[in-house]
């Protein structure tokens, strides 16, 4: 009797364990699940992509899930830790940014609690990290940078075939001659600066194609040109262009390499050796063309004092108000680009203007379907520029 | 010859850099950093031309005793003492570090603040009301400025007691609507503009940066 009593006890005393640990008392939270890797798209091949389901135990009940840790197969076959720190509770994802050149490797995500108790998830597929060719996010820019090109390059070769082309004026660039005649008339220099930008930037491209033109009409007026640089390439790539330009223009004496000269890259005080250059030589005009930052204002406002005529360009959107209210020509963004077809006249870069302009007119067609289809509620437009940008 | 090598150069490099914008490949990204790293190697050997010729230029001006040429002196003086310091003990070395703190930055400072002198001096002439374009513009720059400082809306909430906060509602209705937009068309514009003279430079149409000429 005794003894059934004890096996009726020990009995009741396991089903309560066991229940026990079902409800609450297990120290184990449940795995995370649905793991997922794959390579990383759209990359050099540097990286492999975790995903998982939360624990059920992620941030709530007494199993509080309070993180993860997510492993890696080491080519021995053991997993190893590769998150230097526990990644907070409610993450899915994880990019592991080790995987560059390694075997294919199996992943495990480990859910932590507070009492420091884990619970893995079971392993991935093997999966290896390899570097794409084409970035599929960027399609639709290729896409539209193919198209855009195919215009200007029909339209440049359509100019070929020596059809007028009409380009609507642009006053900054009719001033040129303006402002040369003037700088002649008065015995003056004229001062051409090309702003901070580097060689590598386009709108220091397009003012050097400015003052390969203005170069080619000082040469045959055998005005001194003064070009201060802050860059030490673009400055020999200058001076060598503007070399040529006189060349080109029959007039190789007249070039002076000591007008094209470096003066510093600090850009504070490229401005102050050039706004002293202004007020001592008193230049009659005054070309500022290409990228400029906080100078702008300081440069024009002292070209403005010394009576010169200005004309600027840029591209650095901030500058241009400095630049309108200082100078007596602007301009404005696109310009600057079209400004060497504009002065040289040649059909084939003039074509090209064509081109751009169809660019602008499919925006513009479809910056106002836009906002037609969004006020009559028809959002798949703007959500598709949205995605694209 | 002597043009069509550049060209080509310029072509080939131009298309292997825009190309690889849109691969991510290990390879095409090794090209890229390649040509990268090519180019600056053209770096320092223009920077010693650079500093010839700014030696050049102040030893001119000392020769034939132009206006200020004493201050050339200063020139070659602050490049010595700099290269000096610089070269034997490198960037790091207090006393190189102590002369650009002291000297290059203040001036560089006093430089930048003489900004708030100009741009006062700028403004009054963009916004001398003469015609409808100009008054538009002053009135907008006054909003923008009552509605960028705080005694702004102050004196709107407390004084004039007319709307909650509006000269700063307005300023930013104004920088989101009528400014924003004109900003983007602008931009929009400098994009096509990039590309449409990138093309024509790869292609070489565009020559001017050659010296002009065929």
């Amino acid at each position: 009797m005794k003894i059934e009593k004890m096996l009726q006890w020990i009995v009741v005393f396991a089903l309560m364990l066991s229940f026990g640990s079902s409800i609450g008392f297990s120290q184990q939270p449940a795995p995370p699940t649905n793991v997922n890797a794959f390579d990383t798209p759209n990359d050099n091949g540097a990286s492999v992509t975790i995903t998982w389901n939360k624990s059920a135990d992620d941030g709530v009940g007494a199993k509080t899930v309070i993180g993860y840790n997510v492993l890696r197969q080491s080519p021995d076959g053991e997993f190893e830790v590769i998150t230097e720190s526990p990644l907070k509770a409610g993450a899915t994802r994880y990019v592991d940014q080790g995987a560059k050149g390694g075997p294919a490797c199996r992943y495990i995500v480990r859910a932590i609690t507070a009492s420091e108790s884990t619970v893995d998830s079971m392993a991935t597929a093997p999966v290896k990290a390899v570097g794409n060719w084409f970035h599929t996010g960027k399609k639709w820019i290729f896409l539209a940078l193919i198209l855009f090109s195919v215009a200007v390059v029909y339209s440049i070769y359509h100019a070929r075939r020596g059809k007028e082309i009409f380009i609507r004026r642009i006053p900054g660039l009719e001033a040129v001659d303006e402002a040369i005649g003037r700088a002649t008339e008065m015995g003056r220099p004229i001062m051409y600066i090309l702003g901070l930008g580097s060689v590598s930037d386009v709108a220091t491209i397009a003012s050097m194609n400015i003052l390969s033109q203005v170069a080619r009409k000082t040469a045959d007026y055998e005005m001194p040109l003064r070009v201060p640089c802050n860059d030490p390439i673009v400055l020999n790539v200058v001076r060598e262009m503007v070399r040529t330009a006189y060349v080109n223009e029959g007039r190789p004496d007249a070039y002076q390499e000591d007008d094209i000269f470096f003066l510093t890259e600090s850009q504070f005080a490229y401005a102050a050796g050039v706004d002293g250059m202004m007020i001592r030589e008193k230049p009659a005009a005054i070309f500022m063309q290409g990228t400029f930052y906080a100078e702008s204002l300081i440069l024009a406002e002292t070209g403005n004092s010394v009576g010169a005529i200005q004309i600027a360009g840029t591209d650095s959107d901030s500058q241009l108000p400095f630049f309108i209210a200082a100078c007596d020509y602007t301009l404005i963004g696109e310009e600057l680009y079209a400004a060497s077809a504009y002065l040289s006249r040649e059909p084939m870069l003039i074509g090209s203007l064509r081109g751009q302009d169809y660019g602008k007119l499919i925006i513009f067609g479809a910056l106002i379907l836009g906002v037609i289809l969004e006020l009559i509620g028809i959002t798949w437009v703007t959500t598709f520029f949205q995605r694209v940008g | 010859m002597r043009r069509q090598v550049p060209l080509a150069l310029c072509f080939i490099f131009g298309l292997v850099m825009m190309l690889a914008e849109f691969s991510p490949h290990p390879l095409s990204q090794g090209i890229r950093k390649e040509i990268i790293d090519w180019s600056l190697i053209i770096w320092p050997f223009a920077l010693v031309l650079a500093v010839a010729s700014l030696v050049h230029t102040h030893w001119i001006r000392i020769r034939r005793r132009a206006e200020y040429w004493q201050y050339s002196y200063l020139v070659f003086i602050g490049m010595i003492v700099m290269v000096v310091i610089g070269i034997p003990f490198g960037k790091r070395h207090p006393a190189f570090v102590w002369m650009f703190e002291n000297v290059q930055v203040p001036m560089d400072a006093t430089m930048f603040s003489l900004l708030a002198f100009i741009i006062a001096s700028a403004a009054y002439r963009a916004f001398r009301a003469r015609t409808f374009e100009a008054s538009l513009l002053l009135a907008a720059a006054l909003i923008v400025m009552i509605g960028n400082v705080p005694v702004g809306d102050f004196i709107w909430n407390k004084v004039i007691q007319f709307g909650d906060d509006l000269p700063s509602t307005a300023r930013q209705w104004i920088l989101d609507n009528p400014n924003l937009s004109s900003r983007r068309g602008i931009i929009l514009g400098i994009s096509l503009g990039v590309i449409s003279q990138s093309i024509r430079i790869i292609l070489g149409i565009e020559r001017s940066y050659l010296g002009g000429g065929d």
